[in-house]
C-alpha cells in the first residue's frame, strides 16, 4: 500500500522553536520518502494543533503520522488518540523527541539533530503496522502496603466505598510514625487522639483484610490483575486466642530496647507495642534459635527456668530474678547454697569453657532481697486440710505450694524448731540458720502452720491426723544413723554423724577430742569433719573404703574440707575401736582395694589380708549413712519396702491407705534438698488433685538435657569469645575454721552480672525459648510451633505507602548525638514529652531533672549537601511545637537555631507567630557550627554549649543550654531501593519513590495500577499526607468504576515455523507469559501477561519471537536513518 | 552612612579568580561557628563571603588575610562551598591591587629569588643532610625524599629530617635528595594569591623531578603533600606522593620495620590541616604510633575531621599573629588537659608553631613536641 505520511513539527512555544528551525526542519522532512504533507505550528498538543491532525488525516488521506515534539513520556497518549479520533489506527503513529533530546540540551546544530530525529521516525513508520489494543477486568480488590496515616486512610477510604482491601504492614501493629508523635502542628491536637479511631477502623473493618508484621515478597502482574505474594511473619501467638492480656510480659525474663519507644524505654521479648496497639495481640521477637540445649533446665528436679533468671541477674533485674525463681522453688536462698546442682553438671558452657555458676547465681538473686519484706499474695481460701508431718524440704515445698492453692496446712514437726535436715543436717557454715528461719518465716506467712516439737507417734497418731485432715503427706525423712557393726561402737567417744551434727546444729555444746576419726564418704562425713575441725579438733582424718572416684560427696566440698585440714585415707575401711580408761583410743582398719563393681555400680573394696593398721584417736565419727524411723505408721498399717521405706506409687506419691501420701527421703531414702524439694511440689499437686477428685494427670514428658554437638561447639566458640568462671570470694581457710560463719561470700553485684552474661542462651537478642509466657497464658494463646506463612493474593491495583526513616544524625559529630546524653532527636522528643512515653510526658534531661534551657537545631541532615540536599518540609514546624510544648511543661527558655522558617500551610504562620509572641520563644538565625561540652565560662560548666553565629547580629554566640533537640530530616527508608525494584517503580535521586509526573501526577508511578502516598513519595506533613492518601484511594476507585483496562497491543509473538520450542525465552521473561506447547514444540505467548519488554526476542536463537510495534525492520529502519 | 550597591564587576573578578564557589553559599554562618578564629577573637567566615557574593569587600582588611586555611568551615559547610577557594581569590585580587601585608611580600619575595620562604642561600639546601649518609637522587634512586625547605634550613626541624632519613636508612629504602635543584612547593605562594609565583615555583620543581626520572616522592610536609597530588597534575607533574606516615605505615605492615624499643609515654597526636581535612589521612598516623611498643595514644578533644589548626596554614606560618591569638596555645591546652607527655605531629609547620607556644608558655619540661619520624626513629 502507498505511504502517505504527515510530519508535524511543534515549536512548543519558543522551548523548540528558539534554538531548532523548525521552519526548516519541516521543509526537509516534506522531501523525505513517502511524506505527503510537513507542517510546523505553536502547539501541536493544543486542540488547534490536534485538529491540524485530524484534518489532513481525513482531507489528504494519511495512512501514517509523525509528531517531532516532547517525550512521547507526555503525548504520545494525545497523539496517537487524535490518530483513532481521526479513523486511522493509532499504532501508525511515532513520536520524534526534538525538545529533551535536542533542543533543551543542544544549542549549535539542534536544527540538524532535528532533522535527523525526523528522518529516524519517519523511516520507522513507514513500516509500522495497525494493533489492536486489547481489554482486561480488573480485579475488584485493593493492595495496601504500609499502616502509617497515608496507608490507614487510603485502606478506609476504599474499604468504605464497598471494596476489599488488604493492608500490609511489616511491624507487629498498624500506626506508623504517626502514633509515636505527641502533638502535631499547628493545632495541637494529640497525635494518638486522631489516629487510633481510624486504627480501629481498621482493626475492625469488614473489607479490611489486616495483615501485620507481614512483608510482601514478590509481586507478578499487571494493572487490573497483580498476584501478590505475602510472607506473614510467625509472631509465635495464635491471634485468634490472644486477648491482649499483658499477662505474658510480666512473666518474659528477656529485656530488650522498645523500638516504638525509641530505646527509650525497655520491653519485653513478648510484646505488644504500645497500648492502643491494632491489633492488640502480643508477638513474640524471636530471632534466632538460642545457641545452647538449656540443658540445665531438663536436669533440675523442678524445671526451674534457669535461663530466665540468668539473663534477669544479667540486666540487673534482680528482683524479677528472684520472683522468677520462687515461681517454682520455695527456698531459693537455701537451694542458692546448698543444692548440689545437677544444672551445674550439664550446663551446656561447661562444653564450651566453664559451666556457669548457677547455684551462685541464685543465692545472688535471693541475697538480694528481704524475704521477710516480700509481698503475700492474695489467696483463696479453698476450706479445706491438709496436715504434713516433717518441716524439711519435702514438707515445706508441699506446704508451700498447698498454701498457695488455698488449702490450710498444718506442719508436724517433732524437732523444736522447723527446717528437718537444713536444720539439723547442714552446718551453720553452709547454710546460716537465719536464712533458713526467713525462707520458713515467709511459708509460715502464707498460712501455714507449724508445730514444733510434735511428734506423730508421741503427741499425736497418725490415725487421728487421718481422720481429722483431708489429706496427710509424711515428709518424715531419714534421721536414724545406719550402724558400723564393729566392736566397740557403743564406747562413750563414738558419736555418730548425724546425731553429732543435730547437736551442733541446735546449739548444743558438743566436745570432739583431739584426734578425730570420720567413717564414711558421703556429704555428711564432710560435714561431720568440717565441723570437728571448727570445734577444736587438732587433726581430722576421713577413712573411706573406696576411692576418691567413689566418694559421693561433692567435689567442692571435699576439696573445702582438705584445705581446711581434714586428712583423707581412701581405702581404709575400720575393723575396731579399742578403749582405754572407758574411753575410745584408737581405731584398728585395713586397707581395701577394689574389685568388681557392686550392685550401685561401683567397684566393690575388698580387704587386703595383713594390711591391718591402727590410728591414735579418742573419738569416732561414723557416718555411714541414713535410715528412716518408721514406727509411727505402723498403727494406720502403711505398707513398708523391704529397705524400710515407705511404698508409694510413684506417679502420685499414693500410699496404701486412701488419702495418705508420702515423698522426700522417707520413700527414697536419703537425697537432695532439691530431689526433696521435687517431691514436696509432686506432693501438692498430686494432693490438690485428689481433694478436688480429678485423676492425677501423669507427669509429663520426662525431660533429658541435651549435649552439644562437636559442630555447635566448634560454631559457638566462633561466634562467643571464651570466658572463664568468675570466681566467688571465700573465706580462708584458718579464717574458716575460727567458727560457723558462711564460708561463700556470695557474688558482688558486678560479678554476679558479669557471671551471668556468660550463659549461652543470653548471648542471642530476642526470645530464646524459656516458654515462661506459655506457662502464664491462661487461653493458651502462645504457640513456639508457628512458622512464616507465605500468603498468595490477587488484587487489582496497588498503593504504597511505606513512610520514611528518621535521618540518624549521630553521623554529624559535631552536634554530639550519641555522645551527649541530652543531645536528642526530634523523634526522642515526640516520646519524651508524650503523656504514654518513658516520662509520663515529662520533659526531663537523663538525670531526670527539668531543663532550665533548650537549643533546637534545625536543617539536622536537611538542606545539606554531606546528608540530603532536599528540605524535609516538616523541621520548622515540629521544632515552632517543640518550643511551645518546652514553653508551656518544663518554662524552659527555648532558642530556634534555624536557616530560614518555613512556614507555608494552614495556620502554620500564625503559629510561628504565636510562638514567638506569646511563648517568648528566641530566634537565632544560623546553622549550629557545633555542640561541646567544653565551657569557656563557669555561667557554662556542666551545659552543653551551642556554637552558632546569630547572622544577623554578625557574631559568633556560645548558647549554653541543657537539653539539644535536633531537628532531623526526613529520608527514604533503607530498603527503598529494594521496595521499588518489587514494585517495579522508579526512584528519584533524592531516594524517595518517583511520581509520574512531578506536578501533575503526584500519585501514580511508571507502572499502571502502582500509585504511591505520603512520605514514601517524598517528606511532607500529616495533612498533605492524608489528602495524598485520599487521592491515591480516588485513583483506585476510578480505576475499579471503570470495571476494564486496556492492555498495549506492543507485545511478543511466535514465528511458529521457525521456533523450536527450546525453551530460552520463557527464562528470560520476567512476567512469565511465556510456555511450551510440549505438543507441538513450540512457544505460546500469554497476551495478557507479555509487557513488551523486549528480552525474549533479543534472547530467541532462530529470531522466532518478535515483538510487535518493534520489529527489526522498524528498529534497523531507524537506525540506518541515523547513522547514515 | 553612605549608601553602597552591589559591585558587580567586584563579583566577577572573584569568580574569575577562581571564587565560583561563592555562589553556592546560602549564608546559614556554620562556618563562621566552625572556624578557629572565633577562639580568639571575631571573624566573620560568612560576612567575607556575603562580601564576594556583591562585590563589597575591602581587600586592605586584615580578615582577607587572615584565613588559615585549615578547612574547618569546608568539612562540614552544608552547601559543599570549597571557601578555602574563595579565600584565595580573594588574595589574589588583593595581591593584584598591592594590598599584601607587608611581612608576606618579603617572604614572596625570597621564594622568587632563592626558592625558598627563609632567604636562605639556595646552595646550602642540602646541608642538613651532611653526616646522615644520605645520597643525591641519581636515575634509578627509587624514591625521591622532599624534606620541605622547614627541616632543610630550620635548626629546630631539620631533626625531622635527619630522623626519617634514619629510618630509611635502617630500612633498606633506596632514597636520594634533590638538595639545590628543590624549591619550595609553592604552597604559601598559592594559598596566599601569589599564582604566577606558584607557578613558576611548581614549574621549576617539576621540570627538576622530571630531569632526573623522579616517579615516588616520599615527603615530611603534608603542604608539600597535597600540592605534589593536588595541584602538580593539572600542570603536568604525575608523581606517587607519600607522606612519611604513610610510608612509614607501610614499611611498619610489610613488616620492614619493626618498633622494639619501649617508648613508655602519653602521646597525643594532632591531625595536621593539610594531612587530615584536606587529604582525609587520618588513620596511618595512629597505625604508625600503635606499633610503637608502651606508647599510650590518646586522643585530643578536637581530633581527625575536627582537628584544631596549629594556626599555620595559608600563609600565615609567616606573618606574626599576636600573642593571646596563637590556635597553637590553645592546642597545647588541650595537650595538657588529656595529660599527654608528648604532642605528636606530623607537618613542619605544626612543629615551628608548637615549639614556639611551647617556650613562650613555658611548659617545656612538662610537654614535648615531636615529629612521628622521631617517635619511630627513637623507638628501632
Amino acid at each position: 500500500m502507498e505511504r502517505r505520511i504527515g510530519v508535524y513539527i511543534c515549536h512548543c512555544g519558543a522551548n523548540i522553536a528558539a534554538t531548532v528551525k523548525v521552519k526548516e526542519v519541516a521543509e526537509f522532512a516534506a522531501s523525505l520518502r513517502g511524506v505527503v504533507v510537513a507542517r510546523d505550528y505553536m502547539f501541536m498538543c493544543s486542540d488547534p494543533g490536534q485538529e491540524l491532525i485530524k484534518n489532513d488525516i481525513k482531507e489528504l488521506m494519511l495512512n501514517r503520522v509523525v509528531v517531532a515534539s516532547c517525550s512521547p513520556l507526555l503525548h504520545e497518549r494525545t497523539f496517537r488518540r487524535v490518530c483513532r479520533d481521526a479513523g486511522l489506527n493509532p499504532y501508525l503513529f511515532e513520536m520524534a523527541n526534538i525538545r529533551e533530546q535536542c533542543s533543551w540540551v543542544h544549542e549549535d546544530g539542534a536544527t540538524e539533530k532535528a532533522k535527523e530525529l525526523v528522518r529516524a521516525a519517519v523511516m520507522r513508520v513507514y513500516y509500522h503496522q495497525p494493533l489492536e489494543s486489547m481489554e482486561v477486568p480488573i480485579n475488584p480488590n485493593t493492595l495496601v502496603v504500609g499502616g502509617g496515616i497515608a496507608g490507614i486512610q487510603a485502606a478506609l477510604d476504599i474499604a468504605n466505598a464497598g471494596y476489599k482491601v488488604y493492608l500490609v504492614e511489616r511491624e507487629p501493629s498498624i500506626g506508623g510514625h504517626m502514633i509515636q508523635l505527641d502533638k502535631t502542628f499547628p493545632t495541637l491536637d494529640c497525635s494518638a487522639c486522631i489516629l487510633t479511631p481510624k486504627m480501629s477502623d481498621v482493626g475492625s473493618h469488614p473489607n479490611i483484610e489486616l495483615l501485620t508484621y507481614s512483608e510482601v515478597e514478590k509481586v507478578a502482574g499487571y494493572i487490573g490483575n497483580f498476584k501478590v505474594k505475602i510472607k506473614k511473619k510467625a509472631r509465635y501467638v495464635d491471634e485468634e486466642k490472644c486477648t491482649g492480656c499483658g499477662l505474658c510480659f510480666q512473666e518474659c525474663p528477656v529485656i530488650m530496647k522498645s523500638e516504638f519507644e525509641l530505646g527509650l524505654a525497655e520491653r519485653k521479648a513478648i510484646h505488644i507495642p504500645f497500648p492502643q496497639a491494632v491489633p492488640n495481640k502480643a508477638v513474640i521477637d524471636k530471632r534466632e534459635e538460642r545457641p545452647c540445649k538449656a540443658a540445665c533446665r531438663d536436669a533440675c528436679p523442678i524445671y526451674t527456668n534457669v535461663q530466665g533468671y540468668l539473663a534477669l541477674i544479667a540486666a540487673g533485674e534482680f528482683r524479677q530474678a528472684y520472683e522468677l525463681i520462687r515461681k517454682t522453688n520455695p527456698l531459693p536462698a537455701i537451694c542458692g547454697r546448698v543444692c548440689y546442682h545437677p544444672c551445674e553438671e550439664v550446663c551446656n558452657r561447661g562444653q564450651i569453657d566453664d559451666a556457669l555458676a548457677i547455684t551462685a547465681l541464685k543465692r545472688f538473686a535471693a541475697d538480694q532481697i528481704d524475704v521477710d519484706k516480700l509481698e503475700i499474695p492474695q489467696i483463696t481460701k479453698v476450706g479445706k486440710r491438709v496436715a504434713i508431718i516433717g518441716s524439711g524440704p519435702a514438707g515445706l515445698a508441699a506446704a508451700n505450694d498447698l498454701a498457695l492453692l488455698g488449702y490450710n496446712v498444718t506442719i508436724f514437726e517433732a524437732l523444736p524448731e522447723p527446717g528437718g535436715m537444713l536444720h539439723v543436717g547442714i552446718p551453720e557454715y553452709r547454710l546460716p540458720k537465719d536464712i533458713l528461719r526467713k525462707e520458713i518465716g515467709y511459708i509460715e506467712k502464707l498460712g501455714v502452720e507449724i508445730k514444733t516439737s510434735t511428734k506423730v507417734g508421741e503427741q499425736v497418731i497418725l490415725e487421728d491426723l487421718r481422720k481429722s485432715y483431708d489429706a496427710v503427706f509424711i515428709a518424715t525423712g531419714a534421721h536414724e544413723s545406719l550402724k558400723l557393726g564393729i566392736p566397740g561402737e557403743d564406747t562413750p567417744g563414738v558419736i555418730h554423724g548425724v546425731n553429732f551434727l543435730r547437736d551442733v546444729n541446735m546449739g548444743q555444746r558438743v566436745k570432739v577430742g583431739k584426734w578425730v576419726a570420720v567413717i564414711g564418704g558421703g556429704n555428711t562425713a564432710i560435714d561431720a569433719s568440717r565441723v570437728a575441725m571448727r570445734l577444736g579438733a587438732s587433726s581430722v582424718t576421713i577413712l573411706y573404703r573406696r576411692s576418691r572416684q567413689e566418694m559421693p560427696a561433692t567435689p567442692a566440698e571435699v576439696e573445702a574440707a582438705e584445705a581446711e585440714g581434714v586428712q583423707i585415707i581412701f581405702l581404709a575401711a575400720p575393723i575396731r575401736i579399742s578403749t582405754e580408761n572407758g574411753k575410745v583410743s584408737q581405731i584398728e582398719c585395713i586397707r581395701m582395694e577394689l574389685g568388681k563393681p557392686d550392685a550401685s555400680g561401683r567397684r566393690r573394696p575388698i580387704p587386703i589380708e595383713g594390711s591391718e593398721f591402727t590410728i591414735a584417736v579418742d573419738t569416732v565419727i561414723p557416718a555411714l549413712g541414713q535410715v528412716s524411723d518408721l514406727e509411727f505408721v505402723k498403727g494406720l498399717g502403711l505398707e513398708v519396702s523391704a529397705e524400710g521405706t515407705i511404698a508409694i506409687d510413684e506417679s502420685t506419691l499414693f500410699t496404701n491407705i486412701d488419702g495418705v501420701f508420702a515423698g522426700g527421703d522417707v520413700v527414697t531414702g536419703p537425697q537432695t534438698v532439691i530431689a526433696a524439694i521435687a517431691a514436696g511440689k509432686k506432693a501438692a499437686r498430686s494432693i490438690d488433685n485428689y481433694l478436688k477428685g480429678e485423676c492425677f494427670v501423669a507427669e509429663g514428658e520426662k525431660y533429658v538435657p541435651q549435649k552439644l554437638s562437636k559442630r555447635e561447639i566448634a560454631t559457638i566458640k566462633e561466634r562467643f569469645p571464651s570466658q572463664s568462671r568468675v570466681k566467688m570470694t571465700e573465706l580462708g581457710p584458718k579464717e574458716r575454721t575460727k567458727g560457723f560463719t558462711e564460708v561463700e561470700q556470695g557474688y558482688t553485684t558486678e560479678q554476679a552480672r558479669r557471671e551471668a552474661r556468660r550463659c549461652l542462651a543470653s548471648q542471642i537478642e530476642g526470645c530464646f525459648n524459656c516458654h515462661e509466657c506459655e506457662r502464664r497464658c491462661d487461653p493458651n494463646a502462645i504457640d513456639f510451633e508457628q512458622k512464616d506463612r507465605l500468603l498468595e493474593i490477587e488484587v487489582g491495583s496497588i498503593i504504597l505507602a511505606t513512610g520514611y526513616d528518621a535521618f540518624d544524625p549521630s553521623v554529624i559529630s559535631q552536634y554530639g548525638y550519641k555522645k551527649y546524653d541530652n543531645v536528642i532527636t526530634g523523634l526522642e522528643f515526640e516520646r519524651l514529652s508524650n503523656a504514654a512515653g518513658p516520662t509520663a510526658g515529662q520533659i526531663l534531661l537523663k538525670n531526670g531533672q527539668p531543663p532550665q534551657s533548650v537549643a533546637i537545631i534545625h536543617c539536622v541532615g536537611s538542606r545539606d549537601k554531606n546528608y540530603h540536599e532536599y528540605c524535609s518540609r516538616v523541621c520548622c514546624m515540629y521544632a515552632l511545637k517543640f518550643a511551645h510544648l518546652i514553653r508551656e511543661k518544663a518554662k524552659a527558655e527555648v532558642y530556634q537555631m534555624y536557616i530560614d522558617m518555613r512556614c507555608f500551610g494552614e495556620g502554620y504562620e500564625e503559629f510561628y507567630e504565636r510562638v514567638s509572641t506569646q511563648d517568648g520563644v528566641k530566634f537565632i538565625r544560623g546553622k549550629v557550627s557545633r555542640v561541646t561540652d567544653q565551657a569557656l565560662s563557669d555561667e557554662g560548666k556542666g551545659k552543653l554549649i551551642v556554637i552558632v553565629e546569630d547572622t544577623l547580629l554578625g557574631s559568633v554566640i556560645r548558647v549554653p543550654v541543657d537539653m539539644v533537640i535536633l531537628s532531623i530530616a526526613l529520608q527514604a527508608r533503607a530498603d527503598a531501593d529494594k521496595v521499588a525494584k518489587l514494585f517495579a517503580i522508579g526512584r528519584r535521586a533524592d531516594g524517595f519513590f518517583m511520581e509520574r509526573h512531578v506536578k501533575l501526577e503526584p500519585i501514580a508511578t511508571f507502572t499502571d495500577g502502582v500509585f504511591i502516598a505520603g512520605c514514601c513519595e517524598s517528606p511532607k506533613d500529616i495533612p498533605d499526607t492524608v489528602a495524598q492518601a485520599k487521592g491515591a484511594a480516588a485513583e483506585v476507585l476510578s480505576l475499579l468504576a471503570r470495571r476494564k483496562v486496556e492492555i498495549e497491543p506492543i507485545i511478543a509473538s511466535v514465528d511458529e515455523e521457525v521456533c523450536s520450542g527450546c525453551g530460552l525465552c520463557a527464562k528470560v521473561c520476567p512476567f512469565g507469559a511465556l510456555t511450551l506447547d510440549g505438543k507441538e514444540r513450540l512457544m505460546l505467548v500469554n497476551r495478557a501477561l507479555c509487557k513488551g519488554c523486549g528480552a525474549c526476542a533479543g534472547i530467541c536463537p532462530s529470531s522466532a519471537i518478535s515483538l510487535s510495534h518493534f520489529t527489526p525492520r522498524q528498529i534497523l529502519e531507524q537506525v540506518e536513518a541515523l547513522t547514515y | 552612612m553612605a549608601v553602597i550597591n552591589p559591585l558587580t564587576e567586584a563579583t566577577e573578578a572573584i569568580i574569575e579568580a577562581g571564587g565560583e564557589a561563592l555562589k553556592s553559599c546560602y549564608q546559614c554562618g556554620l562556618c563562621t561557628g566552625a572556624c578557629p578564629w572565633n577562639l580568639v577573637r571575631s571573624f566573620l567566615t560568612r560576612r567575607l563571603i556575603h562580601g564576594a557574593q556583591l562585590g563589597l569587600v575591602e581587600l586592605e582588611s586584615e580578615d582577607v588575610w587572615l584565613c588559615a586555611t585549615c578547612g574547618a568551615c569546608v568539612e562540614w559547610c552544608p552547601r559543599g562551598v570549597e571557601i578555602v577557594d574563595i579565600m584565595r581569590a580573594l588574595r589574589r585580587i588583593g595581591a593584584q591591587w598591592a594590598a599584601t601585608p607587608k611581612s608576606l611580600k618579603t617572604v614572596m619575595a625570597s621564594l622568587g629569588a632563592v626558592g625558598n620562604p627563609m632567604g636562605e642561600v639556595r646552595e646550602k639546601r642540602a646541608n642538613w643532610a651532611k653526616g646522615a649518609k644520605v645520597k643525591a637522587f641519581a636515575p634509578g634512586t627509587e624514591y625521591l625524599y622532599f624534606s620541605c625547605c622547614v627541616p632543610a634550613y630550620d635548626p629546630q626541624a631539620k631533626r625531622i629530617a635527619l630522623a626519617t632519613a634514619s629510618i630509611l636508612n635502617k630500612a633498606g629504602v633506596d632514597f636520594g635528595i634533590l638538595g639545590s635543584e628543590e624549591n619550595c612547593c609553592g604552597e604559601s605562594a598559592r594559598k596566599v594569591g601569589e599564582e604566577a609565583l606558584f607557578q613558576s615555583l611548581a614549574q621549576a620543581n617539576i621540570e627538576a623531578f622530571k630531569k632526573h626520572g623522579v616517579s615516588k616522592i616520599i615527603v615530611s610536609s603534608p603542604h608539600c603533600y597535597h600540592t605534589f597530588k593536588n595541584e602538580y597534575p593539572a600542570l603536568g607533574g604525575n608523581f606517587t606522593v607519600l607522606h612519611t606516615t604513610q610510608f612509614l605505615a607501610g614499611l611498619i605492615e610489610n613488616k620492614r620495620l619493626k618498633p622494639k624499643k619501649p617508648l613508655p609515654k602519653k602521646v597525643a597526636y594532632h591531625d595536621p590541616c593539610y594531612l587530615g581535612r584536606h587529604n582525609k589521612i587520618y588513620d596511618e598516623p595512629r597505625r604508625v604510633l600503635a606499633a610503637i611498643p608502651g606508647l599510650e595514644l590518646v586522643e585530643l578533644p578536637d581530633c581527625r575531621e575536627d582537628s584544631l589548626c596549629c594556626g599555620g596554614g595559608g600563609g600565615r606560618i609567616w606573618m606574626e599573629t599576636k600573642k593571646g591569638e596563637r590556635f597553637s596555645d590553645l592546642r597545647l591546652e588541650q595537650a595538657l588537659g588529656v595529660g599527654a607527655e608528648v604532642l605528636a605531629i606530623a607537618c613542619p609547620y605544626c612543629l615551628l608553631n608548637f615549639q614556639d607556644s611551647l617556650l613562650t608558655m613555658g611548659k617545656e619540661s612538662v610537654l614535648e613536641v615531636k615529629d612521628i619520624s622521631e617517635l619511630v626513629n627513637e623507638a628501632i
